[in-house]
């Protein structure tokens, strides 16, 4: 609506041009004159304001008033459905308006050319650390899910440019793998926005939490079982805490009751002051329990990074005793466990694909396998994959990790949506990312060639229909 | 030295063996292949390699196979020759970094690598499981002259002459990493002058006397050994340029991250450069420096450091040089030819042509394509890997 009335008053605007184009030109000019000769003069300064005035309105007009796209003739990879072949997408106010082989383009919509390229839904990196500085991942405290990840974010951060220019458009951020519940995490988007919260798709999406990694590079058996019974404590506590906050409640509503009799009977002053029922003491609220309550609720899933089987299997233990939401990250040596979970229907955020993109490799990673992927996946578990990489920037090698992945026998259409579709549902924001479907954010990219072929280039990247990035065409 | 006695012991005791085997072992067979990436003759379509005696006795480019040859039916697959790392540490023990440097001595040109390893350490199973064949093994860059590498094929045990070199020329280092605070040197000056001296030193050497690291300084200066020169940034290249130009040395340039900035003075002095590791590198202007390098004549082989990054990363450096204006043919001479020439030992490897050690790599798809995995290692005519299918 907003942006109607705003094209009107261009419109408008446009129109008085045309009007004294004339005079307009004529001003122009002798401004420009008067300004080499430096014969400026007062009338033509202010000439000179009006004219640039409309020349930038005429500007702004083209970039927002036509924000209406359409991307035609390309492969369309949608990840729900069969690939449509020279297909089109009709991009409205951001969304996908209309896909398929028979849309009709309408007059005045801005055109994307995608001949012989291929069109995907924009990437999402599940593991990334785009926009946090390292040492502000992790806090010393050990059970803090209170903290939020979008306390730290700083969208100024270097090369999350060339994050986009790579195709992804929404990354997955959450605490370090240092402290034993970390905070919560939250989906960005990769919109070019320096601020935090036009890039926020959704905040609280996971709580995080580690069994069985470490700060220094030494992880012992200990350390682990610490991990595992601590992470219980919390939540035993939690459930304590809930049921004391339920009798308060309870307390409180009974209390309420009673006072509402006391009160009746006092207006009729037939009531004994002894009778005068005591409010129940004020229970104190702790942001800690709060969440991990949400947790419990199945409102927030709780997100548990563990590498070796013997914390995979403990993070699956845990979910079945306290019947949260999981969400197994990492997951180094799931390979070897595949089977068992398969069977708890758990998702799995895979990462790092190949440790080619991490430091010195910790112990944690000592019996990586490239074939993880692909044999979890075989087994019919839900599972995305993440670069898990040195520094953020490192989001930018997903589509190369994802290849990595098919290069160790992953299926090439189960490898391409575990880098759209699933992350998304398995983050909960499949409502609006993921895939190219009628209704959903025109997050978008514009391939030269298949995905995961190695000289395939990115050509244009669009969040939400406005272009983000887009290939020179000389290089 | 407890443990190098019993190292060396092994190293005779499994000579020894297989000198008496290795001949029996090695099959012969020929391998009918979709497509053979020769490398130095282009790329044939549905070719034969016929393999006798570990070696290659033929390259076909028509699919028919002599009769009484077992076949290795691989028309749906791609073979490339085994690749080459230019540059790496693998085969220490755990404590990497204790085996990898000398951190007492600053000089130590009569060290050799070749005592560290060990042919049977896990990295070593991992590289040949990912293609790489041939390795230049190298000291750490702690020292400003770091030892002798050697270059060694991956599969001691079933191959005869495993060792190509033992002694394939002197490491310099003229990183920072070389500066230390507690010995000498402790500044790049120093570190220059300490390296002049020893050249002098080396200059100086006659054969009578006895000073095994005199002599094998000696022969660096008459640029009968090449040195191996450790350099990532414009700095430290241009360290090493000055040492190379006062000496005449026969040279290689190793790490050379920057390399691209002074890409016309590495070109005028045809300095081959032993490239990487290039996923230690991430941003765009880093990912296309092998590009810029190459285009300007240099000539690139690829290199992993490993431990720095795993040796599976030496094809994927190739191939996110691809991506980033490296040519493909180019990238693929750069883990084949191209380093077995630099190191010496291109009447042996690097190539799929008659007469070559038949050192193969079969992948089910383009050797430059990140999709494509290793579905069979053969080294010296014996399959020492093969990709079960899970």
């Amino acid at each position: 609506m907003a942006r109607k009335s705003y094209n009107l008053l261009v419109n408008i605007w446009f129109l008085f041009q045309i009007t004294f184009v004339d005079t307009t030109y004529r001003s122009c000019y002798k401004a420009e004159v008067c300004y080499i000769y430096g014969e400026r003069e007062m009338t033509d300064s202010k000439r000179i304001v009006v004219v640039s005035s409309s020349v930038l309105l005429f500007l702004f007009s083209s970039a927002f008033g036509a924000q209406d796209v359409a991307i035609r003739g390309g492969t369309i990879l949608t990840m729900r459905d069969v690939p449509i072949e020279d297909g089109t997408i009709l991009i409205k106010d951001g969304k996908i308006e209309a896909l398929g082989q028979d849309v009709v383009i309408p007059a005045d919509v801005r055109v994307i050319d995608a001949k012989d390229k291929f069109v995907i839904p924009g990437l999402i990196d599940a593991q990334s650390r785009l926009f946090v500085m390292d040492s502000e991942l992790n806090e010393a405290g050990s059970v803090a899910p209170e903290l939020n990840i979008l306390d730290a974010l700083d969208p100024f951060i270097k090369g999350h440019q060339e994050v986009s220019a790579q195709g992804v458009t929404a990354v997955y951020v959450a605490p370090g793998s240092h402290s034993l519940i970390g905070g919560r995490g939250a989906v960005l988007k990769l919109n070019g926005s320096k601020d935090v919260n036009r890039m926020l798709l959704k905040a609280d999406v996971s709580v995080k939490a580690v069994i069985g990694t470490s700060s220094n590079n030494e992880s012992s058996s200990l350390a682990r079982l610490e991990h595992y019974s601590s992470i219980r404590e919390a939540l035993l506590a939690t459930k304590v805490y809930v049921q004391k906050k339920e009798k308060y409640d309870r307390d409180l509503a009974e209390y309420k009751r009673k006072k509402a009799e006391y009160d009746k009977k006092d207006a009729g002053s037939q009531a004994d002051k002894k009778d005068r029922p005591k409010r129940p003491a004020k229970f104190k609220t702790d942001p800690t329990y709060e969440i991990l309550a949400k947790v419990l609720e199945k409102k927030i899933p709780l997100q548990i990074e563990a590498h070796r089987v013997a914390d995979i299997l403990n993070a699956l233990r845990l979910a079945d005793e306290f019947g949260f939401s999981l969400i197994l990250d990492k997951c180094t040596e799931g390979y070897r466990i595949a089977d068992e979970i398969a069977r708890s229907k758990v998702p799995v955020v895979v990462g790092p694909v190949s440790t080619s993109f991490i430091d010195m490799p910790r112990l944690e990673y000592r019996h990586h396998d490239l074939r993880n992927a692909a044999i979890l996946s075989q087994k019919g578990i839900r599972l995305a994959l993440g670069v898990s990489g040195r520094a953020g920037i490192s989001s930018k090698f997903i589509t190369l990790a994802a290849a990595m992945a098919v290069a160790n026998g992953m299926d090439k259409d189960a490898t391409l949506r575990a880098i759209t579709l699933t992350p998304a549902e398995i983050l909960g924001v499949a409502d609006r990312i993921g895939s190219l479907e009628v209704g959903k954010d025109a997050d978008i990219v514009i391939l030269s060639g298949p995905p995961l072929d190695t000289l395939t280039q990115v050509e244009t990247v669009l969040v939400e229909g406005e272009i983000v990035f887009e290939r020179k065409t000389q290089r | 030295m407890k443990k190098r006695i019993f190292l060396s012991l092994w190293i005779t005791l499994s000579a020894f063996c297989h000198s008496a085997t290795a001949g029996d072992r090695a099959q012969n067979f020929a391998i009918r292949a979709g497509k053979i990436w020769t490398v130095t003759d282009g790329v044939i379509t549905d070719g034969v390699i016929i393999v006798r005696n570990g070696k290659i006795q033929a390259v076909r480019n028509k699919p028919d196979v002599p009769a009484k040859v077992k076949v290795l039916d691989m028309s749906d697959k791609h073979v490339m020759p085994g690749m080459i790392d230019a540059h790496c540490h693998i085969g220490l023990s755990l404590n990497i970094l204790a085996e990898m440097d000398e951190t007492v001595l600053a000089v130590a040109p009569d060290m050799q690598i070749l005592d560290a390893f060990n042919p049977l350490a896990d990295d070593v199973k991992k590289a040949l499981r990912s293609g790489v064949i041939t390795v230049l093994l190298a000291p750490g860059n702690k020292n400003p002259i770091a030892g002798q590498t050697a270059v060694v094929k991956l599969y001691a045990n079933k191959t005869r002459d495993w060792v190509l070199r033992r002694n394939a020329g002197v490491k310099f280092s003229l990183r920072d990493e070389a500066l230390m605070f507690d010995r000498q040197p402790t500044s790049r000056a120093g570190l220059m002058v300490l390296v002049r001296e020893r050249l002098n030193e080396g200059k100086a050497h006659k054969a009578e006397e006895f000073d095994p690291a005199g002599e094998v300084l000696k022969r660096v200066v008459d640029a009968d050994l090449p040195a191996y020169m450790c350099a990532y940034t414009v700095d430290e290249i241009a360290s090493a340029m000055t040492i190379i130009d006062e000496y005449g040395l026969n040279a290689v340039l190793v790490g050379a991250e920057q390399g691209d900035e002074v890409v016309d003075m590495i070109a005028e002095r045809k300095l081959p450069v032993i490239y990487g590791p290039l996923l230690l590198f991430s941003k765009d202007k880093d990912l296309r420096r092998a590009g810029t390098m190459a285009k300007n004549g240099v000539k690139l082989a690829f290199a992993s450091a490993a431990p720095k990054t795993t040796l599976n990363d030496l094809r994927t450096s190739a191939i996110l040089a691809t991506r980033y204006g490296l040519s493909p043919e180019v990238a693929l001479k750069s883990l084949t030819i191209n380093p077995a020439e630099i190191l010496g030992i291109a009447d042996r490897v690097g190539s799929i042509q008659k007469g070559r050690d038949a050192d193969l790599v079969i992948l089910n798809g383009d050797p430059l394509q990140l999709t494509s995995g290793v579905e069979m290692v053969i080294v010296n005519g014996n399959i020492v890997y093969q990709r079960q299918e899970e």
